[in-house]
């Protein structure tokens, strides 16, 4: 038996997305979305957020300029 | 290259050994920091002197990093004040977005990195789309500023928090707000790439 609601289930929904739950937490949260529909449909809708930044989010290299100019930094006599 | 002057430059052991840790535990992060400049800043030319500006701080406080604690979350950290302490006092009001300058932004980044041959597989593949890039940054600061640390750079909600100097419910409820937020904006965008309700 739980005593999740879906006001708790939604302050913990980012948690849950994020596997940021204790096992505790967890356990309550699954077991409240095996039948909150709509609790359920929340967490599937910011699973698929998350992953859509995610994929299409680019990741750029830093430029050569800028990598060598940070490794002269640290670039010692050996 | 320094070579010329490194005949002459003596460095102590302690120095010497400052170094190689830099090198081994900063260094790597060098991409990661460059990502969120360019996330914070919308301009390459900003980025790449905060990345630099950055590294040269952690340089020069690397003492003061705690071996064996997350050093890029310390590295963002020190970017994230310098930003502000930069850029912030003059910049645009957060939530105010200018899209013409985001385009502008995202083509002439996407055209400097085109002709890079030695680019990561990685990025290449997941290139951004115009759509995602502006709903991102039409949130507003804190939702999505949260949403890249965790999404985009992974960090922890601990990380994030002591990132944005905030307790760990509200970078819980910033995300979930903020993720609402991004989910109107990109509805007409997902369905329109089949990230429509089916998984």
């Amino acid at each position: 038996m739980t005593t999740m609601n879906c006001k708790k289930a939604l302050s913990l929904m980012s948690a849950a997305v994020d596997g940021e739950l204790s096992e505790r937490e967890q356990q309550d949260f699954d077991q409240h979305i095996t039948w909150c529909v709509s609790c359920a449909r929340e967490y599937q809708e910011s699973k698929k957020t998350k992953h859509l930044i995610r994929e299409k989010v680019v990741r750029f290299k830093a430029p050569e300029s800028l990598v060598n100019s940070i490794l002269k930094l640290t670039d010692s006599p050996s | 290259m320094t070579s010329h002057n490194k005949e002459e430059q003596q460095i102590s052991p302690e120095e010497a050994q400052k170094q190689r840790d830099f090198q081994e535990e900063a260094i790597q992060h060098i991409n990661a920091l460059y990502n969120y400049a360019l996330h914070l800043t919308m301009n390459p030319d900003d980025a790449h002197d905060l990345v630099q500006e950055t590294y040269l701080k952690a340089y020069k406080f690397f003492d003061s990093f705690e071996k064996g604690t997350n050093c890029k979350a310390w590295l963002f950290k020190i970017l994230k004040n310098n930003y502000i302490n930069k850029f912030r006092k003059n910049a645009r009001e957060p939530g105010k977005v200018d899209y013409d300058q985001i385009k502008d932004f995202y083509h002439s980044i996407k055209d400097a990195q085109s002709d890079s041959e030695d680019l990561n597989a990685g990025y290449m593949k997941s290139l951004m789309h115009d759509e995602v890039y502006q709903a991102l940054h039409g949130l507003p600061e804190e939702f999505r500023e949260v949403i890249e640390l965790c999404d985009i750079e992974g960090f922890t909600y601990e990380e994030i928090a002591n990132m944005v100097e905030s307790p760990i419910g509200t970078v819980r409820s910033r995300l979930f707000r903020g993720r609402k937020l991004l989910r109107e904006k990109l509805d007409a965008f997902a369905r329109k790439y089949g990230y429509g309700t089916e998984e």
